[in-house]
């Protein structure tokens, strides 16, 4: 699974420390998810595409490989 | 910081000056020794990473973030297993070569001390294990 966080997060104008405590998960959780090295949980990713105003869809790309 | 976290720190650094005032007081520094000596300051070197630890939680706090959420749980579950099962071979191997220790104190209380040492590098191995 890929993702656009540090897309969307850019063009906020919103800072890792930002995301994390408006999703209330630590900085840490969302450097390993923009690395793409940590799948977020179902109300995580919930969280962070109601943030960008997105569908998890466009912020979360799941690919079958 | 937490009022409780506050206080456990306080409780833990209160029993480990209390129990090396005791040893000094008793022993004077003939038991700062050899083994001893490594034994005591892997504990100290943990008393002071727990200590950094905590601080920087505190930090985290306050500027307004978790301390916990989903990932440190998985990363402490993990490694919370990986801790436990490793833990058992060490005490299997401990006992199965307890004729090579002094005592059973020596024994026991260097078992405490690999097992936390064993949570630390679990921990610090799930980690790296996700960065890669």
């Amino acid at each position: 699974m890929t993702n656009r966080i540090k897309e969307l997060r850019a063009r906020e104008n919103l800072t890792q420390l930002d995301l994390a405590k408006l999703v209330d998960v630590r900085r840490e959780t969302i450097v390993f998810l923009e690395k793409g090295k940590y799948n977020p949980s179902l109300k995580l990713a919930y969280d962070i595409s109601k943030i960008f105003k997105s569908k998890i869809e466009e912020v979360f790309i799941f690919d079958n490989e | 910081m937490k009022k409780n976290r506050k206080l456990l720190l306080i409780i833990v650094f209160l029993t480990m000056g209390v129990v090396l005032g005791y040893i000094i007081i008793n022993n004077g520094t003939k038991m700062f020794q050899g083994l001893n000596l490594l034994i005591f300051a892997l504990i100290i070197i943990g008393g002071v990473i727990a200590f950094i630890t905590a601080f920087k939680r505190d930090k985290e706090e306050k500027e307004g973030l978790t301390t916990d959420d989903e990932l440190s749980t998985l990363i402490k579950y993990k490694s919370g297993y990986y801790a436990y099962m490793a833990s058992m071979y060490m005490w299997l191997f401990i006992f199965l070569l307890k004729d090579k220790f002094p005592d059973t104190e020596t024994m026991l209380g260097g078992g405490i001390l690999v097992s936390a040492l064993l949570a630390f590098i679990s921990k610090f191995i799930v980690k790296q294990k996700l960065n890669d």
